[in-house]
């Protein structure tokens, strides 16, 4: 028993202990909190104030006046209405999830932060040119436009856009159809801004063609409640589930099991290939035998496989918590619930035995790493088939295809793990059932991996097929 | 009191008979060679002592238990085909060695350190194992297999790859194990290295046995009883067969021949007649070797075919300059 720990304590430290694998590990949750760091460093930059005019060229004539007056007001609207939306989307989701005041007051504090972040202030006023403006003229002061903040020197008025609305934007063509305009920005606009600028003059455009129109006026109505009528109603779904009601939560509970999904498989495989790439190694560099000569080879094989597991089991600590916190930090802990984790580790060790076991008998099977490779091809189906099949999966997590695929060996810990996540609650009596079959699976692969690693550790020359395998597991 | 026992061993893979109905024991405190050319199954019978592999048939006994398994921290086993962790360091090896072999963790790292220093690597102790030298390696394994202090010494072709000074020092590390009342067994197809250290022979050629006792008796056993006569005047060599009590003269190199006695001459009476009867540069009791006991037990003392002769001693030659 000792001894089998102390296999398991090498391995465990060969793996850990390399310049390799702390980049690879470490790196990427070390950067998303140095990300997370840097989001708060930013937390009183602003947005960019944005200064400098619009030109209009209108050729319908029936647009450019109303145009000119309400640009400045719809941007200041937009950026009112952007803090109200992100505002709300914070107290909706302290309402919805039920959060703690301290958690609701970080929310709030959140969309604060947002707000000034990404929405920029603009004081741009428009003007009317003529409608026979030399276009080339002030597309060329466009191309050298440059766009300054507010306080910062350079010219205090520069030119950012030139909007030209043609005659067809508010007469129909014979077949009835109107036709768009052009807008014309400077380099380095901001994205948002030009946003307002399109919606605004699209606006006055749409408000020309229905004040021109002899039938609305005629009708006696007006823009405003033409706008109000034409508009889709716009609503949150509400999930009705056996404990009740609540909303539906929609993308982030699909990224859930996704993400349960690539925790278990950055592990498992992680702890398959180092543990093969040892075994090859050990054998390659012919220590094997020496320390056979110490331990038997189902000690050994079972030191090396708790050893890798142990990484395993690192590697889903080191993202698991990254990924608890990031939950906790996004207050959207009531997607994964403390029995979530426990069967993930259950389901974990059921997948990794099972991978740990065929990747020591194939890596006891063959001399270098490139003979594993014809071996490995079916073993990698194994975690591939999974993700061809998440999408139909997770969309129905208890359809009869995913209950059936939750107890075929060997598969089954990847669906359960996709369907532990998912929407609807797996049938409590299935856990039970799929865990069991996980382990007599495992137990079975360790069985027959343990044979075949017998027999391959001291098979040097041709590497067998796998014919030759299930042979191996058949004898002795 | 026996350290191993063997009746009646077998073992094939697939059609290849790699042992075949071996019998042997080795008494206890004993330094026994096993001997025979490359796969004559040496590395398999070694193998099946220490349960690495499980014969087909037949009873085994190590130390007194019917498995090496149970009794592993007292078997110290230095296999044939033997290396190290390339990336580990030489001390950390050793202690993972000394581990796994049930030493206690407090005295590991001072058995360790003396063991390097004894070897001469007293500096290697931080080296990662991939710097060290073959030999320096080999040593390193040997440490590995003699720390925890093992009643019973299995050395697998210990000498392959050592340079002459390394080779003395692992015949004087052996030497010692030895006298210090430790059974040891070690295989090779160098049979000279078997002449000069043990005092068990244990003889195998294609997994059947040829030989087993004491050098000292099979020597004797196997005297080929012939005197090497090189006269002063090569003229004389033809009369050598005239002297009384010669069964047979042949020349055995230019100048020489090769003088056989009949059973009942005394070794030194025969010299005297040589001598008193011709002027000789050189006269001189044959003695044995290994090598020509081995191929005589293979091929049969005298009807096999010269070239026979010669291709079993290439064969044994090609597989000592490896």
């Amino acid at each position: 028993m000792n001894r089998m720990f102390a296999v398991a304590w090498r391995e465990f430290v060969s793996v850990v202990w390399t310049r390799g694998f702390l980049l690879g590990v470490f790196l990427p949750p070390l950067m998303t909190g140095i990300a997370i760091f840097a989001v708060f460093l930013l937390k009183n930059m602003e947005g960019p104030r944005v200064q400098g005019h619009v030109v209009i060229v209108d050729q319908s004539g029936l647009v450019g006046e109303a145009a000119v007056k309400r640009l400045p007001e719809d941007l200041a609207a937009r950026s009112k209405e952007k803090a109200e939306q992100i505002k709300k989307a914070a107290e909706k989701a302290t309402e919805t999830f039920k959060l703690p005041p301290d958690q609701a007051a970080q929310a709030k504090a959140m969309a604060d932060m947002q707000t000034k972040q990404m929405i920029p202030s603009a004081e741009v006023r428009a003007e009317l040119g003529a409608p026979d403006q030399d276009l080339d003229k002030l597309k060329e002061i466009l191309r050298t436009t440059e766009i300054k903040a507010k306080g910062e020197s350079g010219n205090a008025d520069p030119l950012l856009a030139v909007a030209v609305i043609p005659k067809g934007a508010t007469e129909p063509d014979a077949e009835g159809k109107f036709g768009v305009f052009d807008l014309f920005v400077a380099p380095k606009l901001d994205i948002e801004i030009q946003q307002g600028i399109e919606r605004s003059i699209g606006d006055a455009i749409v408000d020309a063609r229905i004040a021109s129109d002899s039938r609305v006026k005629a009708a006696g109505l007006d823009s405003k409640f033409l706008r109000s009528m034409l508009a889709r109603p716009n609503i949150d779904a509400v999930t009705i589930t056996k404990s009740g009601e609540r909303k539906s939560i929609g993308e982030l509970q699909m990224l859930v099991p996704m993400g349960f999904m690539i925790l278990l498989m950055v592990s498992v495989m992680t702890t398959g290939q180092y543990l093969m790439t040892t075994v090859v190694e050990e054998k390659s560099s012919r220590v094997m035998e020496i320390l056979l000569s110490a331990v038997s080879p189902m000690q050994l094989m079972t030191g090396k496989i708790l050893g890798h597991m142990a990484v395993g089991v690192l590697i889903i600590g080191i993202y698991g918590s990254v990924g608890i916190a990031s939950l906790i930090y996004f207050a959207l802990t009531q997607l994964v619930t403390p029995m979530t984790f426990v069967l993930l580790i259950g389901y974990f060790i059921c997948a990794a035995v099972t991978m740990a076991a065929l990747m020591a008998a194939i890596g006891s099977a063959v001399n270098e790493l490139r003979e594993a490779q014809t071996l490995m091809t079916p073993v990698i189906m194994i975690t591939i088939l999974p993700w061809m099949i998440w999408f139909v999966i997770q969309r129905a997590p208890n359809s009869p295809l995913a209950t059936t695929l939750s107890f075929i060996p060997v598969l089954n810990p990847y669906v359960m793990v996709l369907r532990l996540g998912g929407s609807e609650p797996i049938p409590s009596w299935q856990h039970p059932i799929a865990l069991l079959i996980g382990a007599v699976t495992s137990i079975t692969v360790l069985w027959g991996a343990a044979k075949i690693f017998r027999i391959g550790v001291l098979m040097y020359g041709k590497p067998p097929n796998f014919k030759t395998l299930i042979k191996w597991v058949r004898m002795a | 009191m026996l350290s191993i026992e063997i009746r009646g061993l077998t073992k094939t893979f697939g059609p290849k008979v790699a042992v075949n109905n071996l019998d042997l024991s080795v008494p206890q405190g004993s330094l026994c060679g096993f001997i025979g050319p490359n796969g004559a199954g040496k590395t398999t019978t070694i193998r099946m002592i220490m349960s690495i592999i499980f014969p087909d048939s037949g009873e085994l006994r190590v130390l007194g238990r019917p498995s090496a398994v149970e009794s592993k921290d007292r078997i110290g086993y230095l296999p044939e085909e033997r290396g190290v962790y390339r990336k580990m360091k030489v001390g950390a090896f050793l202690n993972y060695m000394g581990k796994l072999k049930g030493i206690d963790a407090a005295s590991t790292d001072k058995k360790v350190r003396s063991w390097l220093e004894r070897m001469g690597l007293p500096n290697e102790y931080k080296k990662k194992c991939e710097e060290l030298s073959k030999g320096m390696q080999q040593k390193v394994q040997f440490i590995s297999a003699v720390m925890h202090e093992p009643d019973l010494l299995i050395l697998d072709e210990v000498f392959s790859g050592l340079d002459p000074v390394n080779r003395r020092l692992i015949r004087e590390l052996i030497d010692e194990q030895h006298k210090a009342g430790r059974t040891v067994i070690f295989s090779t197809h160098a049979m000279f290295e078997a002449e000069q250290l043990c005092d068990q022979i244990f003889m195998i050629h294609k997994g059947n046995k040829m030989l087993d006792g004491s050098l000292q008796s099979i020597l004797a056993k196997f005297d080929p009883r012939s005197i090497l006569v090189e006269p002063t005047d090569p003229a004389d060599l033809d009369r050598l067969a005239t002297i009384p009590g010669v069964i047979s003269s042949q020349p055995a190199g230019k100048t020489t021949h090769e003088v056989r006695f009949s059973e009942t001459v005394d070794p030194a009476h025969a010299m005297r007649s040589i001598i008193d009867s011709m002027p000789v540069r050189r006269v001189e009791v044959k003695r044995a070797t290994l090598e020509d006991i081995f191929i005589d037990v293979v091929l049969g003392r005298s009807g096999a075919a010269h070239t026979d002769r010669e291709n079993l001693r290439n064969e044994l030659a090609a597989a000592s300059s490896e």
